[in-house]
């Protein structure tokens, strides 16, 4: 008897793929974007089907949501600075010279070799490996948390932990360095619906990211997952033009963005004294500390996902009026 | 209460530190870098003492132990990369104070971005968990890219892009191949892979990590990202570009290859194949290059390209001895490739452009940037007693002691283009008799060429030290033996 989410999960992987070559092969930015959208949301349900709820979470709320943004915003750009903003047609990019067939051939060449290598690699790997399951249930009641993978990412392997945090502060102090010569492109006119919208979304937006944080310690959830949910509210913010970012506020945005990898590092620091190591959180306060990382990370987090999207350290308002910033 | 610090956290986390600092602080970024980079320097001298004294150090973070945890541990390579890592990041930082005193907005974010590569490199030199490279190598890469666009030039930012695939996509290859090493061993720890079956498929895996970190070290044919990005970098992001970030992908082979269980002859003459092409494509090219900063871009090429002959030049058998003279070679271009870009860079400031054919018609003559400029020249080609020459003599001992001429003969083929393309330079500093400066000929000698020429003298210098240089990189190093 055929287990009828066999048939599911089929029809799953299938819609992946033909949604990413529809990805690439189309033409239209727009379009792409939408399709990339929803590659990251069918992958966002394979990772459930795949017992994998954290990365599902992670997947949804960044691969789809701030990266679905980040790229909506690109586009926004590109069509401001090309003069074909209030236009309707389609917009796409060709290369201004043709690649070369020489160039062709080699990715071609080297994308074959690669997806040789993944062929073998996979038919020969073991169905289910080995892992870390038995480790991690057994150290489990000396992480200070209940969730085993937040036992791994804040405690068992929190050193990894604070490096993808120190990742994305390379990455905004990286995109704040480049100045650019070009100003925004105006922000898109909003209608009447949208602002009843971001009334409703708001207030939810900040319970949801609130909750996966805490959630974290005992459920699938935690910091990066809350942290862009949250960060959603930054975006919100920024369309509505609630916010404005101004050169004042500089010194705030630098503020929450070290804000998360200084308190997990100093607290990793601090702890080492009596006989314990760096990360060695003493089991009694476990919980606590693991809290206070978390927090700390999801601000910072969310802080700094809503400047990548706003994508430039804010410069002084030019004379042209607030919609030419 | 006191905290208890060692070395091994103190080389990782005081340049963290020391990035948020200047982040926060950007007016005083430049004091607080020097600051980190000299206590930095003194984390890794504290380190060196405890290796020399005891052999090699671990420290289990979070006091779980692999593989459940992390461990950090150092021994004689890693602290030589370290030291390295210091040493040229200190020089480095001082050549920057003055070259980048105009541009206030470089001078704010160059410091944070260089301490985060600097988090980053000693992450890696410390480290004995394949995820954990992973995530090192990430922080290295934005770290970079950030570098290399750090002067906001359209030639720059197109070359910084480019660079940020091509970094990306090694480091996704890497991740991928790490997942299934975890996938059949169900650890991620070197000592893991160390005892591990050896099978087709896991070859494969490791084939996609080597390709991932082949990406990143620009190993030809992977290395079309390399040559504009390094030139078109200011100077002081070139020489840490060239000179120490594509030697934290390096040492990532390098040390994996004590560890995995090794691959075939085949492989390893293909890994000599592609450093053998990267010898003759990347000399080539600088043969051909018209400025002098692309010149010393390809020649990195080239160099990176003669390190993994020395990698492959005693075949498989001849491994345990190999490394040594990868490691030996590795050093000496980190040293003499960091000064030869600053060099450089101090010869455009200086002339005000760097295209090779008009270097001789300048009435100025930046005499000490050129002098440092051929002593750097001097390590990179292999004269004696350059640290250069130590590293290819011994490449060339343990290839003809096993019989592979054909290495011998690609590094003299190597030797002959360096000789050649270094010379284009070098005739151009000579010849000195087409324009005369109405002020003297001593113009262009400032405070400035104090830390390259350091850097220059060091790359022949070091080469007397090379004994005890060996003996200290082999402590804790059981090559091929299972820990």
């Amino acid at each position: 008897m055929t287990d009828p989410l066999v048939i599911f999960d089929v029809a799953l992987a299938l819609a992946i793929v033909a949604l990413a070559v529809a990805a690439l092969s189309v033409r239209d930015l727009f379009a792409m974007i939408v399709l990339f959208v929803v590659f990251g949301l069918l992958s966002a349900l394979a990772w459930v089907r795949l017992s994998a709820p954290d990365v599902a979470l992670a997947e949804a709320a960044i691969g789809a949501g701030v990266t679905g943004a980040l790229l909506l915003k690109t586009l926004h750009h590109l069509r401001y600075v090309s003069g074909t903003l209030g236009q309707q047609a389609a917009y796409g990019v060709t290369p201004l010279t043709p690649v070369p067939i020489g160039v062709t051939l080699a990715n071609a060449i080297f994308c074959g070799l690669i997806t040789l290598g993944l062929a073998v690699a996979y038919l020969g790997a073991p169905a289910a490996g080995p892992g870390f399951d038995a480790l991690v249930a057994e150290a489990m009641p000396r992480s200070g948390v209940d969730h085993p993978v937040t036992g791994v990412l804040l405690n068992f392997r929190a050193y990894d932990t604070l490096m993808e945090v120190v990742v994305l502060l390379a990455a905004v102090v990286a995109v704040w360095q480049i100045e650019r010569g070009v100003s925004d492109a105006p922000a898109p006119v909003l209608g009447e619906v949208w602002q009843g919208f971001a009334r409703l979304a708001l207030p939810a937006t900040v319970v949801v990211g609130t909750y996966l944080l805490w959630v974290g310690a005992e459920a699938p959830g935690g910091a990066f997952q809350g942290g862009a949910v949250l960060a959603a509210v930054g975006l919100l913010l920024l369309l509505t033009r609630a916010y404005v970012p101004q050169p004042t506020h500089r010194g705030i945005a630098r503020g929450a963005f070290v804000l998360g990898t200084g308190v997990f590092a100093l607290v990793a620091l601090l702890v080492a004294s009596g006989g314990r190591v760096a990360f060695e959180y003493p089991l009694e306060h476990a919980k606590t500390l693991i809290l206070l990382i978390e927090g700390m990370v999801t601000i910072s987090i969310a802080v700094t996902l809503a400047a990548l999207f706003h994508g430039r350290e804010p410069v002084a308002q030019t004379k042209g009026g607030r919609d030419d910033t | 209460m006191s905290v208890e610090l060692s070395p091994m956290i103190l080389a990782i986390f005081l340049p963290l530190f020391g990035a948020i600092a200047a982040f926060i602080a950007p007016r005083a970024a430049w004091s607080i870098g020097l600051a980190t980079l000299a206590a930095t320097t003194g984390a890794v001298i504290w380190l060196a003492r405890d290796v020399w004294a005891k052999g090699a150090v671990m420290l289990p973070l979070g006091g779980w132990g692999a593989p459940l945890g992390i461990d950090l541990r150092a021994d004689g390579l890693s602290v030589a990369m370290l030291a390295l890592t210091s040493a040229v990041g200190f020089l480095v930082s001082i050549a920057a104070l003055d070259s980048l005193k105009d541009a206030a907005r470089q001078r704010q974010y160059f410091w944070p971005l260089w301490l985060l590569l600097l988090t980053g490199m000693n992450g890696v030199y410390l480290s004995t968990d394949l995820f954990n490279l992973y995530v090192m190598i990430e922080v290295i890469a934005l770290a970079a890219v950030g570098l290399t666009v750090l002067n906001g030039t359209r030639d720059a930012l197109r070359a910084g892009l480019e660079y940020m695939y091509a970094s990306i996509l090694g480091a996704l290859l890497f991740l991928m191949g790490v997942g299934f090493v975890y996938l059949h061993l169900g650890r991620l720890d070197f000592a893991g892979l160390a005892g591990a079956e050896v099978s087709g498929s896991l070859i494969a895996a490791m084939a996609l990590m080597f390709v991932g970190l082949a990406l990143k070290i620009a190993l030809f044919p992977l290395h079309f990202w390399l040559p504009a990005a390094h030139a078109n970098a200011t100077a002081p992001a070139s020489a840490l570009l060239s000179g120490l970030v594509v030697k934290a992908a390096l040492y990532i082979v390098l040390r994996l290859a004590q560890y995995m269980p090794f691959p075939s002859e085949t492989l390893l003459t293909l890994v000599g194949l592609m450093g053998a092409g990267a010898v003759i494509w990347g000399g080539i090219q600088a043969l051909r290059a018209e400025r002098l900063k692309l010149l010393v871009a390809w020649s990195t090429v080239a160099q990176i390209g003669l390190i993994f002959v020395a990698f492959a030049r005693a075949g498989e058998m001849g491994l345990t001895e190999s490394w040594k003279a990868a490691a030996l070679l590795i050093l000496a271009h980190g040293v003499a490739k960091a000064a030869m870009f600053l060099a450089a860079g101090r010869i455009k400031d200086e002339i005000g452009h760097d295209v090779i054919r008009d270097l001789d018609r300048a009435p100025i003559r930046p005499t000490l940037a050129q002098f440092t400029f051929a002593l750097a020249a001097i390590s990179l080609i292999g004269l004696p007693p350059s640290l250069g020459f130590i590293g290819k003599w011994s490449l060339m001992e343990g290839a003809m002691a096993a019989g592979y001429w054909h290495w011998v003969a690609v590094t003299m083929a190597g030797t002959l283009l360096s000789v050649a393309y270094f010379s284009r330079v070098l005739t151009a500093f000579l010849r000195f008799d087409r324009v005369r400066a109405p002020v003297g000929e001593h113009q262009g000698w400032a405070l400035a060429d104090a830390a390259p020429l350091t850097l220059a003298l060091a790359a022949i210098g070091l080469g007397l030290m090379a004994a005890p240089l060996l003996s200290f990189i082999e402590i804790g190093y059981p090559f091929g033996v299972a820990q």
